[in-house]
């Protein structure tokens, strides 16, 4: 190892292992002097490297990193707020884009017999005005009423047709068969059935000035009876 | 409404990911800030700035923590972060150096006591070295790396890192044994 060589070496990393380096400096005692020197000089360098480090800097590094965590996390929820209101959202549209579908008369009026058997157990006598006070809630229907009884009247409730608010009301024909009567207001998405019929009830719809009306009865009721009075005494 | 039900899951290993996640960065923090805020104080010469700095690249090293494979890779990782995180700061701004030179040493000067003058005097000449004289020996001193090592960091070749080393520590021999320039400096 030549004097330059040496020197670069010493000066380049004065703690150097390196066996042709530690060999030179067996060799050469004013060289191990000189990098005895250089190496004293080294941990002064690193003593002056040493400043101090604020206080606490580590627990600022770690309070830091879990701020940003927990911001992190707050965006998280945030993202999962907004899919859920999407979501939300979607479900609301697709539910009032179902209400809009139309709505077949007939097809609802004997499911609405179907599911409402109380109705047609009931023994009540309902006067007119009764009705037509019912009548008077029904979203366009607010100036049709019955200007008189129109026969017997034994059950009367609120129902729905897909969205629609309607009348269901119970009457009896000339013989006393009990046939179902539904008042619904003019709805464009309502499609009108004039006759239908399956397996137990059989049934007419007709058109007056503001509302359908539907007539649903047992193959024996005469509905053209209770279509007469109610096109009689409905106005 | 489906998450929910994923989530009661999966939470508890989630969780415990966290935490070892939590874990093996405060290990990193406590075993490393010291010598990574030393090397961003003598790379950019101001605490304040070493601080942000310091801040920025635990927080970089937070949020990829999962490509650290290698723990003994940690301090060459959070150095190559941090110099990353320098140089971006000179993006941002440019500043006058030799200003930030003259707050450096003035603040260094306050925390060193009377009998440390010689060590104030190092630490002027060590700050008034090149950054490419100084960053080596920063390297070699404070992360104790090999020059192999500090050659790949830099992206130098070996040779011209070990000159770069030889020529710091000369100049500082140098400066240190030029009694003038002492004098002048002192008064």
């Amino acid at each position: 190892m030549d004097d330059l060589q040496f020197r670069r070496h010493a000066y380049g990393d004065p703690n150097n292992q390196a066996d042709d380096f530690l060999a030179h400096l067996a060799e050469n005692e004013d060289d191990a002097k000189f990098v005895k020197d250089l190496q004293a000089f080294d941990h002064k360098l690193t003593q002056a490297l040493n400043i101090s480090v604020p206080d606490g800097l580590a627990d600022k590094l770690i309070l830091r990193q879990q701020l940003s965590q927990h911001q992190k996390s707050k965006k998280q929820t945030r993202y999962l707020m907004a899919m859920a209101a999407s979501v939300a959202f979607i479900v609301g549209v697709s539910f009032s884009l179902l209400r809009f579908t139309p709505v077949n008369l007939g097809e609802n009026s004997l499911a609405h017999v179907h599911h409402e058997t109380k109705a047609l157990v009931m023994e009540q006598d309902i006067g007119f005005n009764d009705v037509n006070f019912k009548l008077a809630s029904l979203e366009g229907l607010s100036d049709s009423k019955f200007i008189q009884q129109p026969g017997r009247v034994f059950y009367t409730s609120y129902c729905d047709f897909q969205g629609v608010k309607s009348l269901h009301l119970v009457m009896a024909d000339e013989n006393g068969n009990k046939v179902t009567l539904f008042i619904v207001p003019v709805e464009s998405r309502i499609v009108l059935e004039e006759a239908f019929a399956d397996n137990q009830y059989k049934g007419q719809s007709f058109q007056t000035a503001d509302a359908y009306m539907v007539l649903v009865g047992e193959p024996a009721s005469d509905l053209e009876f209770v279509k007469k009075e109610v096109e009689n005494t409905f106005i | 409404m489906f998450d929910s039900l994923r989530k009661k899951k999966s939470e508890p290993a989630v969780l415990s990911e966290m935490l070892t996640k939590q874990r093996r960065y405060d290990s990193l923090v406590r075993a490393l800030h010291t010598d990574i805020f030393r090397y961003a104080f003598w790379l950019c010469g101001d605490k304040h700035v070493a601080e942000d700095i310091t801040q920025e690249t635990f927080l970089r090293a937070w949020r990829s923590l999962d490509s650290l494979n290698d723990e003994k890779a940690a301090k060459a990782w959070l150095i190559t972060i941090l110099r990353r995180e320098n140089a971006r700061r000179f993006e941002r701004k440019q500043f006058d150096y030799s200003d930030v030179e003259q707050d450096l040493l003035e603040d260094v000067l306050s925390t060193s006591h009377e009998e440390d003058t010689e060590q104030y005097w190092l630490r002027r000449q060590i700050g008034k070295l090149d950054i490419e004289y100084r960053e080596p020996l920063l390297l070699q001193l404070i992360g104790g790396f090999s020059g192999e090592e500090i050659a790949t960091m830099l992206e130098l070749n070996r040779n011209t890192v070990m000159t770069r080393l030889f020529r710091a520590r000369n100049q500082l021999k140098d400066a240190l044994e030029a009694p003038e320039v002492r004098g002048q400096s002192n008064g």
